[in-house]
């Protein structure tokens, strides 16, 4: 197929392959590593699910095996964060991002239940990780603006605290069902903590924008149950 | 008042919500500026493409009045790349996918240019090169392959329209000039067919066309990409802009020697395509 001379030239769509199918392979790797790290985020929600039937007596032996699949997920971060590093960040990012809010969520989850700071004993609930303890928690960057590296994006972080307020929320009412009515109390205040947060962020017309719209439900939800136990007098008498 | 506000306890977050909130904005501000630019630069280059439609010859610099009128867009794309530099460096750099708009049509533009000027096809490193010229001694604006790859595709749209208006008005497909042989390089080819390298017979629009086609159905982009999708798009649309030129050639040859100059060959015979007339009556 010679081409006639001098309309194109010699190599160019050769090179341009070559260079897509050095993509194609990054891509292919990223997304082996994904698919593991897909079924390890699964593995942590089985084990984190249990919180919701879990009185708080147990929590801190729930939250010591959540370590395990944790660790796991950590270090299959670690792998994606090589391979990754070959390309610029924002290029493949796309790829992983969903599973990055996952598994922070999951994290902020078992940090919030009292598992970062577990020392046996009865866990302190309450506490949320800040977006730099969930980095050194990954042993990965975050947000980074100027190095172009593999980090943990405001984004990401800001969707797993909104995935926590919904899973708190379901959290709320099934404490009440365990009997545990402190924990509500505890949770309505933090909800509404993170709700006058959102309320200061100046979002545009993307997902994030529609999911921490939704925030305001969660915190009426959580409202309704304080406003039943309080009607029922079951609320913890204030010392 | 003021005992009303400590009634409401800042919430301890507030100093991590204020610093996402500056981090966000710069973001927004940043993608902002880009989709405008982006906006503008397509706008030029649709201008450009415009001007560029009414050039009759190929393989000669461009006429004095084609590069006046056309001075004040490639000017507007400067002044739009200088200004969104830095806002696509170091980790930014792949992340506003609407970069993209902006410089697939800016690609558009430069390769038609290229190829009305020169008869070849433009080079992904002269493309960049070029860019890196509009931006000056500042950062760069990336250009990346599916930029290129992208646009060039739409180019053979342009060389559609090229070639049949000039078959139009001229009678002719338009072909470059009569050039010596090149020593010792690859001979050329006409009907398909490779000649002795004797005197070489211009290579027209049509053969050239076809040629870029080949190269580009050759060229894979990454399965399951949005570039995938993109390319497969627009392939179909090239190889139909090809065929209506290759209709209008077909036109021409059988009758149109019967028909007054600058009668237009009527695309719309040919059934099933009924979008062929409208796209081409556009010029």
């Amino acid at each position: 197929m010679a081409a006639p001379s001098g309309l194109i030239a010699h190599g160019l769509f050769e090179d341009l392959q070559a260079r897509t199918d050095e993509d194609t392979a990054i891509r292919d790797g990223l997304r082996d590593i994904i698919q593991t790290w897909e079924k390890q985020n699964r593995s942590i929600t089985y084990v984190l699910s249990r919180g919701h039937g879990t009185p708080i007596a147990k929590l801190s032996e729930l939250l010591k095996s959540a370590e395990e699949p944790l660790g796991k997920a950590v270090e299959t971060v670690g792998k994606l964060a090589e391979v990754a590093s070959k390309a610029p960040y924002y290029k493949f990012n796309g790829m992983w991002s969903r599973q990055m809010q996952d598994l922070v969520f999951q994290i902020l989850f078992w940090g919030w239940l009292g598992g970062y700071e577990n020392g046996g004993g009865e866990v302190k609930s309450g506490r949320l990780m800040n977006i730099e303890e969930v980095g050194e928690y990954l042993k990965v960057p975050v947000n980074l603006k100027d190095e172009d590296k593999f980090h943990l994006a405001i984004e990401e972080y800001l969707h797993a605290l909104i995935s926590l307020v919904e899973e708190l929320a379901r959290l709320a009412r099934n404490s009440v069902t365990m009997g545990e009515y402190e924990r509500p109390v505890l949770i309505n205040q933090f909800v509404k903590d993170v709700l006058a947060g959102f309320q200061i962020l100046n979002l545009k017309n993307d997902s994030l924008r529609r999911r921490s719209d939704s925030l305001k439900y969660k915190v009426k939800d959580v409202e309704d149950i304080i406003y039943d136990l309080s009607l029922r007098d079951l609320l913890p008498k204030k010392e | 008042m003021s005992e009303y506000k400590q009634e409401q306890p800042i919430s301890p977050y507030m100093a991590m919500f204020e610093e996402f909130r500056k981090e966000l904005d710069e973001h927004h501000d940043r993608r902002e500026r880009i989709v405008k630019a982006s906006r503008d630069i397509t706008a030029a280059s649709k201008k450009i493409i415009f001007t560029l439609q009414r050039v009759r010859k190929l393989g000669v610099p461009l006429p004095p009045y084609v590069n006046k009128s056309n001075e004040e867009y490639w000017k507007t794309i400067e002044t739009r790349f200088r200004e969104i530099a830095p806002d696509v460096q170091n980790v930014n750099a792949y992340r506003y996918p609407q970069l993209t708009w902006g410089n697939q049509e800016f690609m558009e533009a430069l390769s038609f240019q290229h190829y009305l000027e020169t008869q070849t096809l433009i080079s992904y490193e002269q493309a960049k090169s070029r860019v890196a010229a509009l931006c000056g001694d500042g950062p760069t604006v990336p250009l990346t392959i599916e930029d290129y790859v992208l646009g060039i595709y739409d180019m053979i749209g342009e060389l559609m329209r090229f070639s049949i208006t000039a078959m139009a008005l001229n009678g002719n497909l338009p072909a470059g000039e009569p050039r010596k042989a090149p020593a010792g390089e690859d001979s050329p080819m006409i009907n398909g067919e490779e000649t002795a390298a004797a005197p070489e017979e211009p290579r027209n629009v049509l053969t050239d066309m076809r040629h870029i086609e080949q190269e580009l159905e050759f060229f894979h982009p990454g399965p399951g990409t949005p570039f995938e999708k993109d390319v497969n798009g627009k392939a179909k649309v090239m190889h139909q802009c090809i065929g209506k030129v290759e209709l209008a050639n077909y036109s021409l040859t059988v009758r149109g020697k019967e028909r007054p100059k600058g009668w237009r060959p009527d695309l719309a015979e040919r059934p099933k395509e009924e979008d062929t007339r409208a796209e081409v009556e556009t010029f």
